[in-house]
């Protein structure tokens, strides 16, 4: 079992293959090229003889060789996108072929976890996105989803590059998870967590976690498959509740080329400003509530901390390869800036990948390797600052009438204390380093005709440092005197093992079944780190010498040695077993029977509950195929599919709480951090879904609809124990008696509204309405936890949101504002709050159209949500009227209100803002140049716009927002306080390839 | 070829075999964690002694905990909502106006934290002690139950054997709990040993809460209308306070409460403070002489000073938090010449004077503030700050809600370690206290009392540079401040040491209306039971009312 051993017989294996022998046989070859219906070479289609599984892949131009049996009568173009293509080859060597468009073809392979599968034998709710589809210009895999899929909603925690997103398929499932689905690269699946250990010393709160999916590069995936109901997810098990995402790379595909190309991008400033006052209006409302705090001055403060650094991209692939053996090699380097100074991410992806068959194609050997490295340059912006703010709250906040360097110096003598925005950028640095590197090897062998083992190993590991200092110079962040610095390390690493057998059989008859059997073992370290943090420093502080070059991270030893600290967390492994198997019949193409089942145990569970079994079935009928369709001319896909299933879910619960755990404390101490529950097991998520994928006028117009119902009983959650309990509110996690709804429908709709041979124009249109709700008729009118919390001056322990009965999930619950009374103060609908707004959108939209023009081509896509509130927390407590009192800059919504200045700081419904909105998220004029001899092929230039403009009415930044307000673990959802900014960005890129 | 087939068949499905099932079991070996043994002996015990002695840290330094719940609810603390500081969704402003429901988190944080204590100490009873460490267990179990019968009226605990339960604890009601605290504290004070440092229990700290227990039975067991003191009762607080012996009231009252209060060679020494029965042990560093944390007792001066009230550089963004106050009542209770009232400069003979340092006045600040350059400090608006003695709830005049209110300065800045890991000891158990228990014992009927209360109660007066008085009587309920009553002499001695909410209950005075607060509800005695409580113990009753 030890990996050592493991690799020890890999290595065997692959000597004893090397040394085989390949046969060959009596063949012949073809050649032929593939072009598209408007003339144009499809690179990366596939060529099979037909009944062989042989078979090869156009180049640039469309070209193709392949060498077929002598008796081979037919072959078999495909391509995504296009419809396939049956070739008659008799007696000719030579052939051409044209293909014609079809979005979501029903002849399309889609993966489906532990294998692929033909769209039309696919009775689950699935979607993919190719990478012809994919957005350029975009930092993290999932960011290709956006706007993309029906039933996928993703918000930014952060416009960091590298910041990290929420991605909620289908809804709100659990209480106490991220509800961020399982990621599963090339089979193997991943521990979705960022590896970078916590900023301690910023002094201005947590910082937000980064994209732990950075280590992939988005020009390294050719298809992203969303598993959306748990008829499809079922054999992903206890880990399959939030959906998976499965993420297909790219292979060489058989012929020597290089494609490169390199992006450039620069920012065209803030997608929306933010809502505080111009000095002119700063001016006018200091006359209005007759403050004095006007320094002479007219600056945008904000806009200091705006940077506009170029960004480049670099991208090199190269694949080649023959019949039997192919292989990939890319390599991409990216510096990427952010719009706020002090703030970027450098990375470096390296992927190589390679497949080699032997004995007659009976033994496949195959590999994938990930190297990447990259560094986060954080600027001091965090989630939950409290009263002294952050660097965004500092720029908003400051007066546009005050000089923010007077002679050269930053001024920091504000009367109010508040933080000058460039003295805290200046002085404080944070940057984190994070190597990671995933290794897939897998072995594939037909043991029969039929019947096909498979053998997949997935090692990641991730190794992360984390540098910050927060220079004595500034004032007034309430950091200790001196200033402090950190230096920390963290390790991630995660294996899976998967043995899967095959058996896939075609009768005579009509009825054809596939049969899975498969053997699945996956550890996880958790993530461990260690932080070392000093403050008290000499040099580098007001009035102390100035060492400019010199970071205090780099210089530990000359803080203050009795404020040295030093902290571990270390948490247990956790690993998962399972054995699955998946059945699937068709029948004559029209009848479609999946059936899979899965049995995971859990070292998180109870011993107790050790393992769970996760079911599901669906059925599909192509409609098409029945004889009486047969004269049908106006459909040209109809499918009707239904499903159910249970997965599980186990993500909110950490490792460890199914025992009674204690930590050694300083001096001797000993501290009970966890109570056991030896019955404690995962939620369970039961899901119905039925679905129709429909496609008229020879699939003019085509999308589909799907109606879902899913509920979560036994949700996890960590309860309070009676007291007394060793450590304050001692929690332990159970399941609770109740249970939580999800349901909708999703509509998709694309119409190929122009295709001719000069102009095509495509439109589609992507749909989703659902509603949540969480039920627990025991707790009554009460909340079971308070969540969202309200950060900031004024607001201390106060919560937005709350998890109750009958309501969503982090339903909004606050007093209710009603009017200012005479006097100015806020008057509210009792002292007690109220269940009153969703924070979860009902209708999640995605809008995408492109048109094509011979060689010019326009793509833009749009998404938003609707139904849902945000709650802003900067407009509480930063950019409030009081604040105008204290030297502060406010928000301009604040103009002409009758609010007193001596209103109270209060969380109300005053602050619930309709988060619907409509964003312009990526425009993209591509012109395909074509090829320059004989050299440089498929070049293609191409302009795009991310994050152009929004249409809302909210008055944040971005009404596509969720910061992480967690309460005790319990998550939030829509909260937003002076988060980093969303930045409209255009890319100028060029990609080529070379022969 | 097939023979080599065959081979490689045979290889795989070894691999397959070898890589195959495994059992899990969580493994703990590399993390930070270990399951815990309670059978690890004494060594085991003095660890977890030390993590429960740590519990007091949370619970008693923090101004939104036991301090908030003791002090906002009575008739000398608030803390008023300042245009956008301090609402917090009213959280402070319910507690003055006794007008909070089951929700309120304080209440719910204090009752967590005081099972914590007690859950550390039982832990330590289950864990082989030697007798040393069961009696300060045993001591520090019946803090954490003394206060739980204070503040909601019944106690959960767990029996030792059942110290790691995670079912329903226990509930004993108000009698049973004063039963077991009088035969518990009784039993541990032969045991304790008389040379404890005063951060440890001793046979004098036991003395002390017992004294309390005794003191407070008739009103823990019926808050309305409380029952006659029994003599011997009140008889056997006399004895106990006459037995606590070895201390002296502090020569200068504010020394009780400064960065060099506490003593940490051997009890009531080094320090300048010569009435710590019982203390926290912040000594300037991050780790105390007991292995506990230093805890947050720059809480008790940043809760009431304004932002401008220090802060030479601006080092620290603002010298205070500008919330708590205490209302003109307190202030214009004290003669002219007592001590205690303070707001007079307060320079060395300390190590790190106050008044030469800040400006700041020591005990309650009033009126136009200054800083060390004798120029006046402005609030952040650019008026003078002016601690006013008239305050509200809700402030609304914008020019001046940010000074109005006295500030309570008893435990005055530490300048050597202003935000963090001061040196002044928290004192929880104080010898003037002990003096003012044993006056109102006999004022109270002790049997065989010696009739002296009036001198004890003049012999702290005098000590505070206040004249005697005359007379001395228990309460004058039309006039808590009434200088001739023990509540009121109590108040001016112990003002802001959380003990204000207990004496208001013992001598019937709680009810009744005073600055601020207006018609009041019996429900109010008591503190809710936390919702997540009741419903994860049943034998946890709500208290009437809520």
């Amino acid at each position: 079992m030890t990996i050592t051993r493991l690799l020890a017989k890999f290595a065997l294996l692959l000597l004893c293959v090397l040394f085989t022998q390949i046969a060959f046989s009596q063949t012949k070859v073809i050649t032929g090229k593939v072009l598209d219906d408007k003339g144009s070479p499809v690179q990366g289609a596939t060529v099979t003889a037909k009944g062989s599984k042989s078979g090869t892949s156009t180049d640039a131009s469309g070209s193709f060789s392949l060498n077929v049996a002598a008796t081979a009568r037919t072959i078999v173009v495909s391509s995504v996108g296009f419809g396939q293509q049956e070739i008659s080859i008799t007696d000719k060597t030579s052939v051409n072929v044209s293909l014609v468009p079809s979005s979501q073809s029903l002849n399309d392979v889609v993966v489906i976890g532990y294998g692929t599968s033909q769209r039309r034998d696919v009775t689950g709710a699935i979607a993919s996105v190719r990478s012809k589809d994919f957005d350029k210009g975009v930092v993290s895999p999932e960011e290709l989803l956006i706007g993309k899929v029906a039933g996928v909603q993703i918000a930014n925690n952060s416009g960091q590059p590298g910041g990290t997103t929420i991605t909620k398929i289908r809804g709100n499932n659990s209480i106490v998870s991220g509800n961020n689905p399982l990621y599963v690269i090339d089979g193997v699946p991943i521990d979705a967590t960022s590896p970078l250990p916590p900023n301690l010393i910023s002094a201005i709160g947590t910082s937000p976690s980064n994209n732990p999916l950075l280590f992939l590069n988005p020009g390294d995936i050719s298809e992203i498959t969303v598993l959306k109901d748990a008829s499809s997810s079922a054999i992903y098990g206890a880990r399959g509740e939030n959906g998976v995402v499965l993420i297909t790379l790219n292979k060489g595909n058989g012929k020597m080329n290089v494609d490169a190309g390199v992006n450039y991008s620069t920012y065209a400033g803030l997608m929306r400003q933010p809502d505080i006052l111009s000095a002119s209006q700063y001016r006018s409302e200091l006359a209005v509530y007759g403050q004095k705090s006007d320094s002479g001055l007219s600056l945008n403060p904000f806009k200091q901390i705006l940077q506009n650094k170029p960004s480049t991209v670099y991208s090199v692939a190269l694949s080649g390869g023959s019949e039997n053996g192919k292989f990939r090699a890319s390599f991409s380097a990216s510096d990427k800036q952010g719009i706020i100074l002090k703030s970027g991410l450098t990375q470096y992806n390296a992927s190589f990948s390679g497949e080699h068959s032997f004995l007659d194609k009976r033994l496949k050997v195959n590999f994938q390797f990930i190297g990447s490295n990259y560094t986060l340059q954080s600027a001091p912006i965090s989630n939950d600052a409290g009263s002294n703010g952050n660097l965004i709250s500092a720029a908003m906040n400051w007066n546009p009438t005050l000089a923010l360097v007077e002679n050269g110096v930053y001024n920091q003598a504000n009367p109010s204390g508040q933080i000058n925005p460039l003295a805290l950028s200046a002085y404080s640095d944070d940057y984190s380093n994070v190597t990671q590197l995933l290794g897939i090897g897998g072995v594939s062998f037909k043991i029969f005709k039929d019947l096909t083992y498979n053998f997949l190993f997935g090692i990641s590991t991730a190794a992360a440092s984390r540098d910050a200092q927060l220079q004595g110079y500034v004032l007034g962040t309430g950091a200790p005197v001196g200033g402090g610095g950190q230096t920390s390390e963290a390790r991630l690493s995660t294996q899976t093992i998967t043995h899967t057998l095959t058996y896939d059989k075609h009768l005579d008859n009509g009825l054809s079944f596939r049969i899975l059997a498969g053997y699945e073992f996956y550890q996880t370290s958790n993530l461990k780190y260690n932080t070392t943090t000093i403050t008290g420093f000499k040099f580098n502080t007001t009035g102390g010498a100035s060492y400019p070059n010199i970071a205090y991270y780099n210089d530990m030893g000359a803080g203050n040695q009795a404020t040295l600290a030093t902290n571990s967390v270390a948490p247990p492994k956790s690993q998962l077993q399972s054995y699955f198997a998946r059945g699937e019949v068709n029948y004559k193409d029209r009848y479609h029977l999946t059936a899979t089942i899965r049995a995971d145990g859990s070292t998180k569970f109870g011993t107790d509950n050790r393992y769970g079994y996760f079911p599901s079935f669906g059925a599909g009928w192509s409609v098409l195929n029945e004889s009486f369709m047969k004269k049908n001319t106006l459909f040209s896909t109809l499918d009707l599919r239904v499903g159910w299933g249970q997965v599980g879910g186990q993500d909110g619960l950490a490792a460890g709480y199914s025992q009674i755990l204690a930590t050694p404390t300083t001096a001797g101490g000993v501290s009970r951090a966890h109570v056991a529950n030896s019955d404690l097991k995962w939620e369970t998520l039961t899901s119905a879904n039925a679905g129709i994928d429909y496609g008229f006028l020879n699939n003019r117009v085509f999308g589909y609809l799907d109606v879902f119902s899913k509920k979560t009983t036994n949700p996890l959650f960590p309860g309070t124990l009676s007291e007394p309990q060793s450590g304050a509110g001692a929690t332990i996690w159970k399941n609770l008696p109740g249970y939580v709804t999800n349901k909708g429908f999703e509509f998709s709709i694309g119409v190929a509204i122009i295709r001719n041979k000069d102009v095509t124009w495509n439109v589609n249109l992507n749909v989703e309405y659902v509603k949540n709700k969480f039920v627990f008729p025991a707790l009554g009118g009460s909340p079971l936890q308070l969540t969202g919390g309200v950060d900031g001056q004024g607001v201390s322990s106060a919560y937005a949101q709350a998890i109750a009965n009958n309501q969503p999930i982090d339903v909004f619950y606050l007093r209710e504002f009603q009017k200012f009374d005479q006097n100015g103060i806020a008057v509210t609908n009792g002292q007690a709050s109220h269940y009153v707004g969703d924070p979860n959108p009902h209708v999640i939209l995605g809008f995408n159209t492109d048109v094509n023009y011979k060689k010019l081509s326009l793509q833009i896509n749009t998404h938003g949500t609707f139904g849902n509130k945000i709650f802003n927390n900067t407009l509480v407590s930063v950019t409030n009227l009081g604040n105008i009192a204290n030297g502060k800059n406010i928000s301009k919504t604040l103009i002409g209100t009758q609010e007193s200045l001596a209103n109270p700081v209060s969380a109300s419904t005053r602050f619930l803002q309709s988060g619907n909105y409509m964003k312009l998220g990526n425009a993209t004029l591509s012109y395909n140049l074509g090829s320059f001899g004989n050299i440089i092929k498929g070049s293609r230039i191409f302009i795009t716009g991310s994050n152009l403009f929004e249409i809302t009415k909210y008055t944040g930044f971005d009404a596509e927002v969720n910061q992480d307000h967690n309460n005790a673990g319990i998550p939030s959802l829509g909260m937003d306080y002076i988060g980093y900014p969303t930045a409209r960005q255009i890319t100028f890129g060029v990609n080529f390839s070379l022969y | 070829m097939k023979l080599y087939k065959n081979k490689l068949s045979v290889l795989m499905l070894v691999i397959a075999v070898s890589a195959g099932c495994t059992k899990l079991n969580e493994g703990l070996g590399n993390s930070n964690s270990f399951v815990y043994n309670a059978t690890g002996g004494s060594s085991n015990a003095a660890g977890v002694l030390i993590s429960a002695y740590g519990d007091l840290n949370g619970v008693f330094h923090g101004q939104d905990q036991l301090f908030s719940l003791e002090e906002n609810t009575t008739d000398e603390c608030l803390v008023p909502t300042r245009g956008g500081d301090w609402d917090d969704n009213g959280v402070w402003r319910v507690l003055h106006a006794h007008s909070w429901d089951a929700t309120h988190g304080q209440s719910a944080s204090v009752f967590n934290n005081l099972g914590a204590l007690e859950a550390d100490a039982t832990t330590v009873l289950a864990s082989s002690p030697t007798p040393e460490q069961a009696a300060e267990a045993t001591f520090l179990r019946s803090l954490a139950q003394f206060y739980y019968l204070d503040l909601y009226g019944q106690v959960p605990y767990r029996t030792i054997a059942g110290f790691n339960g995670i079912d329903a604890a226990p509930v004993m009601t108000a009698a049973q709990a004063v039963d077991t605290l009088i035969a518990n504290l009784t039993g541990i004070i032969p045991t304790l040993s008389s040379s404890n440092q005063n951060y440890q229990a001793s046979p004098n700290a036991a003395r002390f809460l017992l004294m309390k227990v005794l003191l407070n039975k008739q009103a823990f067991l019926n808050r309305a209308t409380p029952a006659a003191a029994d003599p011997s009762d009140m008889a056997q607080v006399y004895a106990l306070g006459a037995a606590i012996t070895g201390y002296t009231l502090t020569t200068n009252y504010f020394d009780n409460f400064g960065p060099n209060n506490g003593s940490f060679g051997g009890p009531n020494t080094g320090g300048v403070s010569t009435e710590l029965i019982f203390a926290y042990p912040n000594n300037g560093t991050a780790t105390n002489a007991n292995g506990t944390s230093n805890g947050g007792i720059d809480a008790r001066w940043m809760m009431g000073l304004h932002y401008n009230s220090w802060d030479q550089n601006n080092t620290y963004g603002s010298a205070g938090w500008n919330g708590f106050s205490t209302i003109a009542d307190l202030y214009n209770a004290f003669d002219a010449t007592d001590t205690r009232k303070g707001n007079v400069p307060y320079p060395a003979p300390n190590a790190v004077g106050v008044s030469p340092v800040s400006g700041l006045n020591v005990g309650l600040a009033e009126g136009q503030q200054f800083n060390e350059r004798d120029t006046i400090i402005k609030d952040r608006k650019g008026n003078p700050l002016v601690f006013a003695p008239t305050v509200a709830l809700t402030e609304t005049n914008v020019a001046t809600l940010e000074g109005d209110g006295i500030r309570v300065m008893k435990y005055y800045p530490d300048y050597a370690h202003y935000t963090s890991t001061a040196s002044n000891q928290l004192a929880f158990f104080r010898y003037a206290d002990v003096i003012l228990m044993m006056a109102e014992a006999d004022l109270r009927g002790a049997s065989g009392g010696s009739g002296d209360a009036l001198t004890l109660v003049n012999q702290v007066h005098l000590a505070r540079g206040a004249a005697p008085l005359a007379t001395i009587t228990l309460v004058n309920t039309s006039n808590l401040y009434d200088p001739t009553t023990l509540i009121a002499e109590r108040q001016k001695e112990l003002y802001f040491e959380s003990w204000r909410r207990q004496d208001l209950i013992r001598f019937g005075a709680f009810l009744l209306p005073w600055a601020l607060k207006t018609a009041d509800d019996p429900k109010y005695l008591l503190f809710p039971i936390p919702a997540t409580q009741l419903i994860a113990n049943p034998n946890l009753k709500q208290n009437p009312g809520y």
